[in-house]
């Protein structure tokens, strides 16, 4: 379990560095649309960019205007200051506006700081519908990365690797919905910080090492008794985030426990598992685009919402948090529609605004949490 | 929101103030300056307009009959589309709908009302719109989100891939008004047989969608002579772009409004064609007897806004243009991408024709048409790759021989606000200056006209181009 938080916790942890003392490639990504299956098809190890340990913003604020998420701010700064320098590769995803920008950003930053700009860099292009036209043109974008990484990396990435990848992806998504079973009981094994912890890993780690880390943590998670005095089941979603303090920050009030997320670091990245047999590249593209549950993927609400009150209730969740960066207007808009709709269902919501990074505003964060907490709390009693 | 902005339907109080502007003119002078007298708010932008003369007159007959539109549309058996400005409205007219522009209607009430769209705006934010989404839709939207407006029958953006803070209103007012949702989306790459093949798939889907809504198959005689009106439009689009060229030229700069907004609303039908027609017979009044647009009457400078106008109250940003001796060669709005202009010859693959032979012809047409639209032609992939935001500029900046190029947009622009930065950089490597302005081009309260103008000036001085 510790290496899960070592490798969440900081960005040079110790599996990556070994990877990279082996002298083999690492390329990093944006966006939870890139199949990191090609990648370790290809032997290359796929690691998902963050912001984390970010302690300024003297790089980014010099090439984004003023009115941007914070996200790729933290991504372009840390760039800047040559924490990335270890990428071989790099591949911006149109998640959303800001982040799409980070592309011509992150090229220009290249220019101005030696060595910050890998050689492999690529555009990804992401539709925004996920069905006809939309997933075959998702599936020539993967085809063109592939042909890419093969050309730049001088390797092969056939169907058979490709499958193979696949089918270890998979292991650790069938281990990462057996913990998520145990998350959700009704007597949790687990908190979210360690669950959290897990699915970031699962995105930087060597996929191997990860699997097998997983397989220990839950074999060693059969004895563990359950966590004392659980009396507010937590539900967080929202913004992008990978952000362990946020959920040990909530989680450090008495009897909070986060026991179910929709987060783009978390769980629902990973998703259920891909299909194994027929085309590869196919099956690639009906998980991360087709499966999408994106509010970039527009005129989708009712689906997103079916999914989250399907959470809610597996998880017996009591309250949900809904956070956005500011400036995130796709989960900022459907936050509040969440909200209407939760709330008419009797779920007590709690929608908060905050920045990327740092957590600066961690005071305000806690009353915020704190106060919503209570609600929960005295809406239970009274039920009670 | 105030009890009392609540009194009263949006659109109706729209739509009648713009009538009884437009009727205005008819009477005699006297008459129209004693009105002037009891609508102290909108008498500047309203002047500003009547300044033009015929073409301004014309203008407000346009905006009066697209609020009639509006009002009337359920009278006359007509379903409602809310769409967005990168939007062609033709197809819409084609399926017998009519067309409600969020961004136009923010613009004439921002430019109308002493308030702006303030109000509306802050509704917006009220049913959980973030207050940090674009104020270009969210001003009249917020009309129809509080229930102030006409019914919507169905909404149709096409801003996903190029603009997430228009398509999430949109996506927003579908739920929240619990309408009929339909989006086009775009690639990254413009020009491309793949990308103009993805631009043909969608709008066929599209159509399937209107036409489910309006239990109606899709008319292609009624497309076609659309589109035979819009060859008309863009004959004289394209005079007047060439009446641009010259130095001093004869269009005034507010002459731009009225060419994309008369776009945005009525492509394709004759009410727009007359504007155009007052538009270019004014301005070769003008050259022929050899008078500058500008009302200075020297021409001291040319600018390219590189984004959008300025509309917050009272017209103010042409106003100033005029007062300073400014030419306005015109914003990404302003042009249509017709392969017949100028400006096209140096832009390969960014521009458009026009083909009514056969059914296939007129789709594919409308297709490429739309997808050269403002913003979603040239801010949907990255601004240096060939053919985008730096390319067009600068052609565009070297045709027209501009001596500075401006940023204005909103507050709520992640596109643009992502890459303004490096894209002013790149631009003033080529020898061109930049001035960013910071303000929201429909919100006043961002940042107020007079501290943008202080800034343009300030701009304009340090840089030495005035």
């Amino acid at each position: 379990m510790q290496v899960f938080h070592d490798v969440a916790g900081r960005i040079e942890s110790r599996p990556l560095l070994d990877w990279k003392a082996q002298g083999k490639p690492i390329v990093g990504y944006t966006c939870s649309y890139l199949p990191a299956e090609v990648f370790h098809a290809a032997g290359i190890l796929p690691v998902r960019l963050r912001g984390i340990e970010t302690d300024g913003m003297d790089i980014g604020d010099v090439y984004f205007g003023p009115f941007i998420c914070s996200f790729p701010k933290c991504l372009l700064q840390l760039v800047g200051k040559g924490k990335y320098r270890f990428l071989d590769g790099a591949v911006i995803t149109p998640g959303c506006d800001s982040m799409r920008r980070l592309d011509e950003c992150w090229r220009k930053a290249g220019k101005d700081y030696e060595g910050v700009l890998p050689g492999f860099y690529y555009y990804f292009d992401v539709p925004h519908k996920a069905e006809g036209h939309g997933l075959q043109w998702f599936v020539a974008e993967i085809e063109y990365l592939i042909a890419e990484v093969e050309d730049y990396f001088g390797v092969e990435i056939t169907d058979e690797k490709l499958r193979a990848s696949i089918a270890e992806y998979n292991k650790g998504r069938r281990l990462l919905e057996a913990v998520e079973s145990l998350r959700t009981a009704e007597s949790p094994v687990i908190s979210g910080a360690d669950a959290f912890s897990a699915t970031i890993a699962g995105a930087i780690m060597p996929r191997g090492e990860f699997t097998e880390q997983m397989a220990a943590w839950l074999e060693a998670l059969e004895e563990k008794p359950p966590i004392d005095n659980v009396q507010k089941r937590v539900m967080l979603i929202g913004s992008i985030s990978d952000d362990l303090e946020l959920m040990r920050l909530i989680e450090s009030q008495s009897g909070a426990l986060v026991v179910s997320e929709n987060l783009c670091f978390g769980a629902r990245r990973e998703g259920r598992p891909v299909d194994e047999s027929g085309d590869p590249v196919k099956a690639l593209a009906d998980h991360y685009l087709g499966a999408s549950i994106c509010p970039r993927m527009y005129g989708k609400y009712k689906q997103r919402r079916a999914l989250i009150e399907q959470k809610i209730e597996g998880a017996n969740v009591d309250g949900v948090i809904m956070q956005n960066i500011r400036f995130c207007d796709l989960h900022g808009a459907e936050n509040a529609l969440f909200e209407r709709d939760l709330e008419a269902l009797g779920i007590p919501c709690l929608r908060i605004e905050r920045e990327y990074g740092p957590m600066i505003d961690r005071g305000r964060l806690k009353l915020r949490i704190n106060a919503f907490l209570e609600r929960i709390g005295r809406r239970k009693r009274n039920a009670g | 929101m105030r009890a009392e902005a609540k009194e009263y339907n949006y659109d109706w109080m729209m739509g009648s103030i713009l009538e009884a502007a437009a009727k205005l003119p008819a009477g005699s002078r006297k008459e129209t300056e004693l009105t002037l007298r009891y609508i102290p708010h909108f008498k500047y932008a309203l002047g500003t307009l009547l300044d033009t003369g015929p073409p301004g007159v014309q203008f407000l007959q346009m905006l009066s009959d697209y609020y009639k539109n509006i009002i009337t549309a359920h009278e006359q058996g007509k379903k409602i589309v809310a769409t967005t400005f990168c939007s062609t409205p033709v197809i819409f007219y084609a399926m017998g709908l009519v067309p409600l522009t969020f961004e136009v209607l923010t613009a004439v009430g921002a430019m109308v009302w002493k308030r702006g769209m303030f109000e509306y705006m802050d509704y917006g934010c009220e049913v959980g719109m973030p207050e940090t989404s674009c104020s270009a839709q969210r001003g009249s939207l917020g009309a129809y989100l509080a229930g102030l407006g006409e019914n919507i029958d169905l909404i149709v953006c096409d801003s996903p891939g190029v603009c997430d803070t228009n398509a999430t209103a949109f996506a927003f007012a579908a739920e929240y008004l619990d309408k009929p949702f339909f989006q086009l989306n775009f690639p990254s790459t413009l020009g491309d047989e793949r990308s103009q093949s993805y631009h043909v798939e969608d709008f066929k889907a599209m159509i399937g969608f209107l036409e489910k809504q309006t239990g109606e198959k899709f008319a292609f005689d009624r497309l076609e002579a659309y589109l035979k009106e819009i060859e008309i439009q863009d004959a004289i689009t394209a005079d007047l772009e060439d009446m641009l060229l010259l130095v001093p030229t004869p269009i005034p700069p507010i002459y731009t409004l009225m060419i994309y907004a008369g776009r945005f609303c009525f492509a394709g039908h004759p009410a727009y064609t007359r504007v155009l027609e007052q538009l270019r017979d004014e301005a070769r009044r003008r050259m022929a007897a050899g008078i500058p647009g500008l009302r200075a009457g020297v021409e001291k400078l040319r600018v390219l806004m590189c984004y959008i106008d300025h509309y917050t109250v009272d017209m103010n940003f042409y106003n100033y243009l005029e007062t300073r001796g400014i030419a306005n060669t015109g914003s990404i709005l302003t042009r249509n991408f017709r392969d017949s202009n100028t400006y096209c010859q140096s832009l390969e693959g960014s521009c458009y024709g026009i083909d009514t032979s056969t059914p296939e012809a007129m789709l594919e047409t409308v297709a490429q048409m739309n997808a050269r639209l403002p913003m979603v032609r040239s801010i949907r992939g990255p601004y240096d790759q060939h053919g985008m935001w730096f390319d067009e500029c600068l052609a565009l900046a070297r045709l027209y021989n501009v001596d500075c190029i401006i940023y204005n947009g909103t507050s709520g622009c992640r596109n643009t606000w992502g890459m303004i930065k490096p894209f002013a950089r790149d631009i003033e490597n080529q020898g061109i200056p930049v001035h960013i302005m910071y303000d929201d081009a429909f919100d006043d309260r961002v940042e107020s006209w007079e501290a943008s103008r202080e800034r343009l000036d300030e701009f304009f001085t340090v840089r030495g181009l005035l």
